[in-house]
């Protein structure tokens, strides 16, 4: 029973790779393919992606129960143990890639139409092949290193996204903020890891996500798992915009209408709650950490519900609606009702989809309807608090980034002391006339 | 508890900060100076800025978009030069990029006989002077407009000598006479060598000839800035508004909601400076970013004094250190740093009756006043930033001497416009080399005043000039067709120019129909309310404010109508319930758990949009609407805005009378009259109303049709425009309808009070109207990338449905794209003239108004609205980042009044590259089929028109109505018009000449089955 269901994950989980692969590889030989093939070849993709996973769904939910892992040979073994590709599937990853699969199709066949005749069309699909091919990477990983390469793929695309146009200053700046937030989720997630491969002497999350009893036999004592699972959390909270991290969920609105749409009200922004929720064993071993996964999730919900209830842009209201329920999906996971997290998620992905893609449309949505006579805010105070989103960008560059520019700042300066000496400072290029260097 | 411990601690930072001190003194010692002349000040503050307020975007909500001259505030100056002061004063750009224009000058759009016509008329007398005894003076404009010089400079020009060909070959684009001048006749071995050799020589010449010359010295250009932002930006790097603007739009965009958030801010009825000063002077604001750790104490200053948002701004400027000379510049450059949202205040403040909220007061220097708040926290830090102690209004002063000073032009920069003249003109390096030092100074002038900008402006005059002639020939050429004795049924449509492929297409349907067109709100200003609409909007030009109100009421009283409109309401319920519950956490809970259900319409909408068409379409046939009527008759009950509920009969009489007597048709009415307003629906467009009707002021025609039609058929008005001389048999009837322009749906109004014996006559019109939806839809489609040439009229039809339905398309319809004439007069000078969708028709009878009232009120009422549609497309075109909104895709709909790009930007106006990606921006060329006095009169009575068309924002032309002579508008008054094109005459209808052919196509007289045969 294993070959088929190998070959199925493995079909689905290639083609947007494949897809990536094509369309990059024209991009970088500089012929980009015309807006047709592109997106033909893209909903191909995603079709055979998403009927084979689902396939794969069907297969494994019939015939067995439990977690299997499949694993696709060496990907480079040039230490002992190596790096392998394997896939961890159960009903959670098979669903949650067949659920992704789904949605990008839609996506792309939206971002075709939508995108017809815009200069950046097949950056575009690139990027969003990358997108796709990352976030199978992460609901299948069946390592840390699979997992890892998927996550980056996830951050990478949509930092490029959210500076799509990048002929203005905001959404640069605003892409790179996005991008900061991200590498110290990554930064977390490596160092999880790698504790994790340092303690247990296996970096395959088979070992993490099957349960308390296998986590104890490799000697993971709780002090470990709350390590652990606390840096994980700081990844989740990075990925999926809960506190303090959540400046960056309205200003990753740049991007054009389906990238935010598949990204921060679909896809990316579950993310972590995606790891989070499959990585439960782990917290159910630290009462610490899932106490603060519980809270972080509350304090979350209850942020950006008042939050939302004061943007005026429809897309920032919705990016914070978005955050409310990720808030609720972290606490449902914290209180270890997997299946509801999952359900709730999965709804939340398709039913916010929607709702982002048709944010253009709210004018027209809301043409008969009456919406002046409304509710007061509770205080002047709350609203300031909610209308200038908590403060957070300001606290995190008054905590954090003033204080690391200072100091790159000064290693700068200090350098520049020691070394200038030694290795001379740049010069400009003089302009020089045609006519001076004759034949 | 962190908090509030961390703002303490800030706060006494702040108290110990010593220039706080000196501040506190200053700040008395300016109060004092405030009280004595408050008045004075004020007062005159108030005017400067309401004189500035004209500089903004003039753009209101986004749901009722007007169209409108984008240089509004410049119609004062000729049009030329308007647009290059407003680029200047602005940051935009007047006209194309030069490389677009010698794009349509290597495809024929632009003809380079147009270019050497305007050249001589501009260059007059002096055309043919000698220039550096080598070249006439017209010969070397047109050589350099006609090919132009590549701008080049600094390391950009090092880089194109040292990589580039430009030294090794003459450039590609000569003419043939100069290039056989210059191409040495010599060892034809070694012909490349030969050519580089005597391009090097001849870069060496233009390089000794400048250094020869010396420099040249011409009016240092700089000018100081005048804000201290741009003073910081320009000699530290830092920009003051990238820490405000967000703070500042997120305030201002909460305060001027319509409905999106739940919360309202608090304090709205204070205004917006009031409403700030309630919310910004806790502790808390100063977390607002870095730069705000004084923001708390310079508003609670604010609000201790209790200073009016005038005041507010005055102690603001004095603070700033502006002086009363320089406060307009100031107050402008603060204004333009957001121009978008502060000319959205400005339009809520004019006209409040556009926006449903009632309970905001807007008002500009309320806007003003929080900026300049914000401004001096920010300029508080930023000096803190760059080490100056110093109160900020002495900051700018301080700066000075860091400012950077433009370089003077280098031999090489100066040598390279010589060469490219050179080459041009056919000169060659011996011919350069004897150049004196008179020649090199008279070549550099008239490249000076040959720029790039002139350059662009002559290119802009030809191509506009070649349009427009063919449109002039088009008319002149084209066989008046015979009026038809007894029209089979008559239809009246708006004015707008993509009726134009309707009616000419209904009139190939059916040859015995006849169509006319006037303004779509049909003389009735009105506010309407529809029984589904939550508010009252106006439908009527924007110059006009209605004074009448009309509801549409429900007079269906059936069981089942009840209950599909309790349906309808329950569905609009849920609706919104959904859209506010999703945004709260239980409720979203809720509805997330079961949302994997939204998959079904997603993949339907978005993978499907045709099929959820059809759904649509076969829900709307099987299910009765509700019958319903206008209530048109004067009621006693207040309206809810406006002074009238209704319209008296006498009013009616007045507004069916002159609407007949516009169209010409007072005594031609057939037995069926079809009065057609339109409207465009489509998804996801929250720019939907700019497709919709620019005569009812950016909204849908049809209950102005409706009602149009209603008033014709009342008897009580029939009776006493009978007993003025006007009979309308009472065997004619009108019927109302709304053509949707975006998927050709035309919906009829009324029709059960049809009379019986018209039924079988409608029956067969609605049987035209089926045909021409579907041939209409395929013309249009013709310009459309996505749909594949092939497709038959059926096929392009049900393509345009599924575009009004589908979430992912950017462009439902074209609109109001490629909008280049009008046509002022009888439908017989242009039935039959294919105009491809390009041109305005306004019905007008030149033989029934010898006087000239009706023309002159008909282009008081039409000119505006033509031009405005036309100036805006223009504008957005050119500048589409600057003067239009730029692309859609990032578009976020904000407060429900416009747009912005992202998550927080300014509001961006104008039209997005979508709508107006396929048009050509020239002015409107008016025709007008009456005699030249006659026009110049009616032109002459609006002092607006006046003014537009004396500065040439439009061209005007009249056509003579025994004749086909033509005569346009110049400065020296009206000038005889020679044809030069030829129009050609096509078998068949329409399809028959714009099949298989793409982009633009010129007029051509469509001869039509019949007159085949």
């Amino acid at each position: 029973m294993t070959a088929p269901l190998a070959w199925l994950v493995l079909v689905g989980a290639a083609s947007p790779a494949a897809l990536l692969a094509i369309l990059g590889a024209a991009s970088l030989l500089g012929r980009p393919l015309p807006e047709r093939w592109t997106s033909t070849l893209a909903a191909t993709a995603m079709l055979v992606s998403c009927v084979m996973l689902s396939l794969a769904l069907v297969g494994f939910g019939m015939s067995a129960t439990g977690i299997r892992l499949l694993s696709y040979g060496a990907w480079s073994d040039s230490y002992a143990g190596g790096v392998t590709i394997e896939f961890l599937v159960d009903r959670f990853s098979l669903a949650f890639a067949a659920l992704s699969a789904a949605i990008l199709g839609v996506v792309a066949a939206f971002s075709n139409r939508y995108l017809h005749r815009e200069p950046g069309y097949n950056r575009y699909f690139v990027l969003l092949a990358m997108f796709a091919t990352g976030m199978l990477g992460i609901a299948l990983a069946g390592n840390v290193e699979v997992l890892f390469v998927g996550w980056e793929m996830v951050g990478l695309s949509s930092a490029l996204l959210v500076a799509f146009f990048h002929e203005r200053p905001a959404p640069a700046s605003n892409a790179l903020r996005v991008l900061s937030v991200y590498r110290i989720s990554d930064a977390a997630m490596l160092s999880a890891a790698v504790l994790l491969r340092h303690i247990a002497g296996t970096d395959s999350l088979a070992l993490l996500f099957s349960g308390i009893r296998t986590l104890s036999t490799v000697g993971l004592t709780q002090t470990d798992a709350t390590i652990i699972a606390l840096l994980m959390i700081v990844a989740v909270a990075g990925k999926s915009a809960l506190l303090p991290f959540s400046g960056w969920l309205p200003r990753a609105m740049e991007g054009p209408t389906p990238s935010s749409a598949v990204y921060y009200g679909s896809l990316s922004i579950h993310a972590g709650c995606f790891l989070l929720l499959r990585s439960g064993p782990l917290l159910e071993h630290s009462l610490a950490a899932r106490a603060a996964a519980g809270g972080l999730g509350a304090l979350t919900a209850i942020f950006a519900a008042a939050t939302t209830r004061v943007q005026s842009d429809v897309k920032s209201s919705l990016a914070y609606a978005a955050l409310t329920q990720v808030g609720l999906i972290i606490v449902e996971i914290a209180a270890g009702w997997y299946t509801v997290a999952f359900v709730h998620m999965a709804g939340h992905a398709c039913f916010r989809l929607l709702q982002f893609l048709s944010a253009p449309n709210v004018l027209h949505d809301l043409h008969g309807i009456d919406t002046i006579g409304r509710r007061a805010a509770p205080s002047k105070t709350v609203f300031l608090i909610a209308v200038e989103r908590g403060f957070l960008d300001s606290l995190l560059d008054r905590l954090f980034v003033t204080p690391f520019a200072r100091m790159a700042n000064a290693l700068t300066a200090l350098d520049r002391r020691l070394c200038g000496a030694v290795i001379p400072a740049a010069t400009t290029v003089p302009v020089h006339e045609g006519a001076d260097r004759d034949e | 508890v962190q908090f509030s411990k961390k703002s303490a601690r800030a706060h006494e930072v702040v108290v110990e900060d010593p220039a706080r001190h000196s501040q506190q003194v200053g700040d008395e010692r300016i109060s004092k100076r405030i009280a004595e002349n408050i008045s004075i000040v004020s007062r005159s503050l108030s005017e400067t800025i309401d004189g500035l307020a004209h500089l903004l975007p003039a753009q209101g909500p986004i749901s009722i978009f007007i169209h409108h001259n984008t240089l509004h505030a410049f119609e004062r100056r000729p049009f030329e030069e308007a647009v290059e002061t407003a680029a200047v004063e602005l940051d935009r750009q007047p006209f194309l990029p030069e490389s677009r224009y010698r794009d349509k000058l290597a495809s024929g759009r632009i003809l380079a006989k147009d270019v050497q016509a305007l050249v001589r008329e501009q260059l007059g007398a002096a055309a043919n002077a000698v220039i550096a005894g080598a070249t006439s003076r017209i010969d070397l404009w047109c050589a350099v407009v006609l090919h132009g010089i590549p701008e080049a400079a600094g390391h950009e020009l090092s880089w194109i000598l040292d990589e580039t060909p430009a030294l090794a070959r003459f450039r590609a684009d000569l003419p043939a006479p100069a290039r056989a001048a210059l191409t040495p006749i010599g060892d034809v071995d070694d012909r490349a060598g030969e050519e580089r050799r005597a391009v090097r020589r001849l870069w060496r010449a233009c390089l000794d000839a400048v250094r020869r010359v010396g420099s040249h010295t011409g009016p240092s250009g700089r000018i100081d800035p005048v804000r201290h932002r741009d003073w910081l930006t320009a000699t530290c790097g830092i920009d003051t508004d990238a820490w405000i603007h967000p703070p500042l739009i997120r305030f201002l965009a909460g305060y001027l909601d319509q409905g999106l958030a739940r919360w309202p801010v608090p304090g709205t009825r204070l205004g917006i400076h009031g409403s700030f000063l309630e919310i910004y002077s806790g502790r808390l604001a100063a977390f607002c970013g870095d730069w705000a750790r004084t923001l708390p104490r310079i508003v609670a200053d604010d609000r201790a004094t209790g200073r009016d948002a005038i005041g507010s701004v005055a102690h603001s400027l004095v603070e700033l250190g502006v002086t009363d000379a320089e406060r307009e510049d100031y107050l402008r450059g603060e204004l333009l740093a957001l121009r978008g949202w502060a000319g959205i205040v400005r339009q809520i403040e004019a006209r409040p009756d556009r926006v449903p909220a009632r309970d905001v007061v807007v008002t500009l220097r309320g806007y003003l006043g929080v900026r300049l708040l914000f401004e001096r926290a920010a300029l508080d830090h930023a000096s803190r930033e760059i080490g100056f102690a110093g109160p900020i209004c002495d900051l700018r002063e301080a700066l000075r001497p860091q400012l950077p000073a433009s370089p003077a032009l280098t031999a090489t920069e100066r040598a390279w416009p010589l060469f490219h003249v050179a080459q041009l003109c056919g000169l060659d390096a011996s011919a350069v080399e004897q150049w004196t030092d008179h020649d090199v100074a008279s070549v550099e002038a008239e490249l000076r005043s040959l720029d790039g900008l002139r350059r662009r402006r002559i290119l802009h005059q030809a191509f506009e000039r070649t349009v427009r002639h063919r449109f002039y020939d088009a008319l002149i050429r084209h066989r008046a067709r015979p009026v038809e004795a007894t029209p089979a049924f008559q239809a009246v449509f708006c004015l707008d120019e993509r009726e134009e492929s309707f009616r000419r297409h209904l009139e190939e349907v059916d040859p015995s129909c006849e169509t006319y067109s006037t303004a779509g709100f049909f003389n009735i200003a009105m506010y309407h309310q529809g029984v589904t609409d939550a508010h009252p909007r106006p439908l009527c030009p924007v110059a006009i404010r209605p004074d009448h109100f009309v509801a549409e009421i429900d007079t269906d009283g059936t069981v089942f109508a009840r209950q599909s409109r309790r349906l309808h309401h329950a569905a609009g319920f849920l609706g919104y319930n959904v859209h506010v519950g999703s945004r709260l956490p239980l409720h979203g809970a809720l509805l997330a758990t079961f949302g994997w259900l939204s998959l079904v319409p997603l993949i339907l909408r978005v993978v499907f949009p045709w099929v959820s068409s059809r759904l649509q379409r076969v829900r709307e046939t099987t299910m009765a609407v509700p019958r319903t009527r206008l209530r048109l008759d004067r009621q006693d009950l207040a309206p809810p805005i406006g002074t009238h509920n209704g319209f008296t009969v006498d009013e009616m009489v007045a507004i069916v009378r002159r609407v007949l007597e516009d169209l010409g048709i007072r005594d031609r009415l057939s037995p069926l009259v079809l009065v057609v307003g339109h409207g465009s629906i489509s998804l996801n467009n929250p720019h939907e109303s700019a497709h919709d009707c620019g005569a009812c002021g950016g909204g849908r025609g049809g209950p102005n049709a409706r009602a149009f039609a209603q008033m014709a058929n009342d008897s009580r008005v029939r009776g006493r425009l009978a007993s003025e001389g006007l009979v309308i048999d009472a065997r004619t009837w009108f019927v109302g309808a709304q053509r949707n322009t975006c998927n050709n749906d035309v919906t009829f109004f009324d029709e059960d009070v049809v009379p019986a014996d018209h039924r079988s006559l409608l029956a067969r019109a609605k049987t035209a109207i089926d045909v021409t939806r579907r041939r209409e839809a395929h013309e249009r489609c013709r310009r459309f990338d996505a749909v594949p040439r092939w497709y038959p009229p059926p096929a392009t039809l049900a393509h345009v449905e599924a575009r009004a339905f589908d979430l992912a398309q950017p462009r439902p319809e074209y609109g109001h794209a490629t909008n280049a004439f009008c046509v002022v007069g009888r439908r017989a000078r242009t039935r039959g003239l294919f105009l491809d969708r390009r041109a305005f028709l306004v019905s007008y009878d030149p033989t029934r108004d010898p006087d000239g009232t009706v023309l002159a009120r008909m282009m008081a009422a039409v000119v505006p609205v033509v031009a405005g549609i036309n100036l805006e497309y223009y504008f957005s075109y050119v500048d589409p980042v600057g003067y239009g909104c730029g692309t859609k895709l990032p578009h976020n709909v904000t407060s429900l009044l416009g747009v912005m790009d992202g998550s927080q930007s300014d509001l961006r106006t104008g039209l997005p590259w979508q709508m107006v990606e396929i048009h050509e921006p020239t002015r409107l060329a008016i025709v007008v089929e009456a005699p030249p006095d006659r026009v110049l009169h009616a032109v002459q009575t609006h002092a607006a028109i006046e003014r537009l068309v004396r500065n040439r924002w439009m061209w005007l032309a009249c056509l003579d109505p025994e004749s086909d002579r033509l005569w346009e508008l110049r400065a020296t008054g009206f000038v005889p018009h020679a044809a030069e094109h030829a129009l050609p005459t096509v078998a068949g209808d329409s399809s028959a000449w714009y099949e298989g052919k793409h982009g633009f196509i010129p007029p051509a007289s469509i001869a039509g089955a019949a007159a085949t045969t």
